[in-house]
């Protein structure tokens, strides 16, 4: 059996050559999430027949419906349960629907993640449901969905402040509170500096791989907090917000590897009442 | 009966040709604001059916032997309409489309100039940044108008500037300007040295939210550059006014140094995106039309830009 990761990739293949656009997007109203279009061989592609049960009281999806900037679309997506030894949220699906590449990410927690959370920001090419696909520990799986108005972000200008290549790969951690304390969920933030290329963008080289940031391993004192397959519906200068579980001082480590195969590496020591980086 | 029969003529016209009885842009007016400038005065709503996009100030300039249109308008109906203007206006002809960015609000109708000869001039950032949203731009275009949008295009430059260039309409020397990454990474200003007019395109919104699609930093240096030159006569992208220059620029500029100040204030205090999205700014909502389309978006712009500092 191959890993989830490099079956994720052949399901992202997969998908990269669905054909995108052919239907044009128009809706204004919300459509009928069962009955989209886009869904149906996404899901038939990622899930196959396995049952997505409703979502609602597993996990939920936050942001704007109505997105002013599509370049980047901040979305929360928040468990309702907490993560134990025996039932917890091993993976969220993260899926744009009408999105070029609609898998914009895979992320992997466990129960040392202390809450299964996950923020990021998002780039949306069109008026498009966003789905949040929870499995448990146990495989069961959950979805919630909501309906985004917000169209171009994939093509959007990233180089709006073009990054010097010398800072490309810069980490920075973020704390929501000022120290920690053992025993208790700390929300953080990983900030990636990383063009986040969008293979989309039609000045881009087409011989060439586009340069975005594919994978994330987070881990504190040597056990996962969380790792993410994500790909360039993931808005440039990527950011991730998640909890950690400090029990005791350790290490809170991040490794980051892009599609040109460049791997960056970020870390700092957590000790309880030692003030955190904030903005 | 005589308006009898031309309202069943009108009628009848309708029907042919398959349009509205009251067709939008049936009042479409310009306004000289300057020896030989004139000054289309877009609406200040959302892109409708009812206005087909007529939302940026537009307008041309008139010279001794050519016209210079500055911004063809939102949609082919808008370009249709200025071109119709010019030809109430002058005999002369149209040899330059001078697109001052990549906004749909102000390119859509360069489809109504382009003929032999007419020379159409962009910033130097104006193609790559319009090539990667022209998909989007189009889709967003056909479900605000639906059939009303058929004929707007994409129009690429024939010529764009990276710096500085003149164009000469005849005794009327116009100086096109690229500036840094601002309002856009693609805005470009005319400025006529004989009358010491200054389009501004969208460097400058009056009544209207002012958009940060570049670079809110950026902007403000890009203001403060500007407000140091002599202009007689300046038009705004978006809206009116009679304040003398450089006063008009300032509160557009104290909204960008309030979004820069109450952002970093928001990191500071270590709030995420969408804790700073929902409070910063919130004091202008009163002070400007289309705050809640546009504001949003200004701080999501501010606080990417901020959060590496």
């Amino acid at each position: 059996m191959a890993s989830p990761f490099s079956r994720r990739r052949t399901v992202l293949a997969a998908l990269a050559s669905l054909p995108f656009g052919a239907a044009l997007a128009n809706e204004k109203a919300e459509p009928d999430p069962a009955k989209s279009q886009y869904w149906t061989p996404i899901r038939q592609m990622m899930f196959g027949d396995r049952q997505l049960h409703d979502g609602k009281d597993v996990i939920r999806v936050y942001l704007n419906t109505r997105a002013d900037d599509a370049s980047t679309v901040p979305v929360s997506v928040k468990a309702q349960i907490d993560q134990t030894e025996s039932n917890y949220i091993k993976q969220i699906f993260l899926i744009v629907e009408r999105n070029p590449s609609p898998a914009a990410g895979l992320f992997q927690f466990s129960p040392h993640s202390g809450r299964a959370q996950l923020e990021t920001r998002l780039r949306f090419e069109d008026f498009s449901f966003v789905r949040a696909v929870a499995e448990m520990n146990d495989g069961k799986l959950y979805m919630a969905s909501r309906w985004v108005k917000a169209a171009g972000g994939c093509s959007a200008p990233g180089d709006r402040f073009r990054i010097p290549p010398e800072l490309v790969g810069q980490m920075k951690f973020k704390f929501v509170d000022e120290t920690v304390e053992y025993n208790k969920p700390q929300l953080v933030q990983l900030m990636i500096r990383h063009p986040n290329e969008s293979a989309l963008a039609s000045d881009f080289d087409e011989t060439k791989t586009p340069q975005f940031v594919r994978s994330v391993k987070v881990t504190y004192a040597g056990k996962p907090v969380m790792s993410a397959e994500v790909d360039f519906s993931i808005s440039d200068n990527p950011s991730f917000r998640f909890f950690f579980l400090p029990t005791g001082e350790g290490e809170l480590r991040a490794e980051v590897e892009d599609t040109h195969d460049r791997r960056y590496l970020h870390r700092m020591t957590i000790t309880e009442g030692v003030p955190l980086p904030g903005g | 009966m005589l308006s009898r029969v031309r309202s069943i003529a009108i009628l009848m016209w309708a029907w042919v040709s398959g349009v509205a009885v009251a067709a939008p842009l049936d009042d479409f007016a310009v306004e000289p604001v300057a020896p030989g400038h004139y000054v289309h005065f877009g609406s200040l709503d959302e892109r409708t059916p009812a206005n087909v996009g007529d939302q940026a100030n537009i307008g041309f300039v008139v010279g001794e032997q050519c016209v210079a249109v500055i911004d063809p308008g939102g949609s082919l109906a808008v370009g249709k309409a200025l071109a119709a203007s010019i030809r109430r206006t002058t005999d002369k002809p149209v040899c330059f489309v001078v697109i001052t960015h990549f906004h749909p609000d102000h390119f859509f109708g360069a489809a109504a100039f382009v003929a032999p000869g007419v020379q159409i001039i962009t910033h130097d950032g104006y193609r790559r940044a319009l090539n990667q949203r022209a998909r989007p731009y189009l889709n967003a275009l056909q479900r605000d108008l639906g059939d009303l949008a058929r004929g707007s295009d994409i129009v690429q430059p024939t010529v764009t500037v990276k710096a500085s260039h003149t164009i000469d309409l005849g005794g009327r020397i116009l100086r096109l300007e690229a500036w840094p990454v601002a309002h856009t990474d693609n805005d470009l200003t005319v400025f006529d040295e004989s009358t010491g007019t200054l389009w501004l395109g969208d460097l400058l919104f009056h009544q209207h939210t002012p958009v940060v699609d570049g670079s809110v930093l950026g902007f403000i240096k890009v203001l403060d550059t500007l407000a140091a030159r002599p202009v007689s006569r300046y038009i705004p992208g978006h809206g009116r006014t009679t304040l003398p220059w450089p006063d008009g620029l300032a509160q557009e500029r104290a909204y960008l140094q309030l979004l820069v100040r109450e952002t970093r204030a928001a990191l500071k205090a270590r709030k995420g995106i969408e804790e700073a999205v929902d409070s910063v700014g919130q004091s202008e909502a009163s002070q400007w039309s289309n705050f809640e389309s546009f504001h949003r978006r200004n701080v999501t712009a501010t606080y990417t830009e901020l959060e590496w500092e």
